[in-house]
C-alpha cells in the first residue's frame, strides 16, 4: 500500500515536471531534425516512364515551393517536371508572396527518353525552415529506380542515398 | 489544522520532485541550447571572406575587440527577424568595443538589397562552402541558420547559438564580455 503511495507520488511528480517543462518553447530546439529527415524525400515508379516523387515534410517544419527542384542522372533520359501544387501563400517583408508546403507534397515527374532496364537518380533540391527558428541551406537528396525492362514495373525503393549540397 | 499540513505535506512530497525534474530538464535545455565552447576562435578569426564591394576582409582586423559573428541569409526570415536588434546594439555598444559581422550564406546581390533596407551598420560578409563547414566545426552540424558566434577580447569563444538570440540574452552574454 506504502510502496504504491510512493510510486503514485513519483508519477505525479513527473507528471506535473513535463507540464512544467512543456511550457519551455525552446524545448524542440535541443534537436533539430537534420534537413533529410524534417524533408524526407522518396521516388517510386508508378509505370515505365512516371515517377511519383514525394516529400514527408515533418510536423513544425516547412519547405519554400520555389525552392524546389527536380533532376534526372543520367541528363539524356530527359524529365518533365508539372507545375508544383498550390503551397500556402504568406506575405514576406522582403521576398514579397512566398509558398510553402506541410505535410505531404507529391508530383508526377515523367521520364522523357526511356531505356528498358535503365537506372536512373531522382535528385530532389528542397529547401526549409523550422518553426522553432532555424533554416536549412538547400539540400539534395537522392533515389535511384530500375525502369522496368518489360512493362512490368519493378518493386521501386525509397531509399535516399543523400548528400547535402555544401558537402 | 492537521487537514492542512496533511495536505502541505503531501503537496511538498510532490511539488518538491516535480520542481526538482523541472529543474534538471530546463538545466539539460540550457545546456544543449546554450552550448558553450569555450574553445580558442583562431580558425574563425584566420578566415577572410569577401565583403559586398568584393573587397577580401580578414576576420582577424577586429581581433581585441568583442564580436558577434552571425551566420545568416536573406532567405532565413528567423535571420533577418533578429538583425534590427544587431544594428541598434552596433550603433548603442560598438563605441565601447563591440562588433557584429555578418557573414551571409547568400548570393551577393540579395544580400546588397537586403544590407541597404536594413540600413546595416556593420560588415556583412559573403560566406561560401569554407564559411559553413566553418559553422559545422563550430558546433552548427545541421549548417543551419542563424548561427551565432560570440568572441571575448581575447579571442576566446564565450558563446555559440543556434537560432535566434533573444535580445535581453545578447545584452547579458555582450554585457559581461565589454
Amino acid at each position: 500500500m506504502k510502496a504504491a503511495d510512493e510510486r503514485r507520488r513519483a508519477f505525479t511528480g513527473l507528471v506535473v515536471a513535463a507540464a512544467l517543462a512543456a511550457g519551455l518553447p525552446a524545448l524542440a530546439q535541443v534537436n533539430p531534425l537534420p534537413p533529410e529527415k524534417a524533408f524526407r524525400f522518396s521516388a517510386r515508379l508508378v509505370d515505365a516512364q512516371t515517377v511519383e516523387a514525394r516529400f514527408m515534410i515533418a510536423e513544425g517544419y516547412y519547405l519554400y515551393r520555389d525552392k524546389i527542384h527536380f533532376a534526372i542522372e543520367p541528363v539524356a533520359a530527359g524529365l518533365t517536371v508539372p507545375r508544383l501544387p498550390e503551397g500556402k501563400i504568406k506575405e514576406d517583408q522582403f521576398f514579397g508572396r512566398v509558398e510553402t508546403y506541410r505535410g505531404d507534397v507529391v508530383v508526377k515527374l515523367a521520364v522523357k527518353d526511356p531505356k528498358p532496364g535503365q537506372q536512373i537518380v531522382i535528385a530532389a533540391e528542397s529547401q526549409g525552415c523550422a518553426d522553432i527558428g532555424i533554416c536549412y541551406p538547400p539540400t539534395v537528396q537522392r533515389v535511384t529506380l530500375a525502369l522496368p525492362v518489360g512493362s512490368v514495373v519493378p518493386d521501386a525503393r525509397g531509399d535516399s542515398p543523400k548528400k547535402s549540397w555544401f558537402n | 489544522m492537521l487537514a492542512i499540513e496533511a495536505i502541505t505535506a503531501r503537496l511538498r512530497k510532490i511539488i518538491v520532485p516535480a520542481v526538482a525534474g523541472a529543474i534538471a530538464l530546463g538545466l539539460g535545455i540550457g545546456v544543449a541550447l546554450w552550448d558553450h565552447h569555450p574553445s580558442d576562435a583562431a580558425a574563425l578569426l584566420a578566415l577572410s571572406l569577401p565583403d559586398i564591394q568584393g573587397t577580401p576582409q580578414s576576420l582577424s582586423q577586429w581581433r581585441g575587440k568583442v564580436l558577434v559573428v552571425n551566420f545568416w541569409a536573406t532567405w532565413c526570415e528567423p535571420c533577418r527577424e533578429e538583425m534590427p536588434q544587431f544594428v541598434q546594439a552596433q550603433r548603442e555598444l560598438g563605441p565601447r568595443g563591440l562588433q557584429f559581422i555578418g557573414i551571409a550564406v547568400d548570393q551577393r546581390d540579395k544580400v546588397v538589397q537586403f544590407a541597404r533596407e536594413l540600413d546595416l551598420n556593420y560588415p556583412a560578409l559573403i560566406g561560401g562552402y569554407e564559411a559553413v563547414d566553418l559553422s559545422r566545426a563550430l558546433g552548427n552540424r545541421l549548417a543551419a541558420l542563424p548561427f551565432t558566434v560570440i568572441i571575448d577580447r581575447q579571442g576566446r569563444i564565450a558563446h555559440t547559438q543556434l537560432g535566434a538570440l533573444k535580445p535581453g540574452q545578447l545584452r547579458s552574454i555582450v554585457g559581461n564580455l565589454l
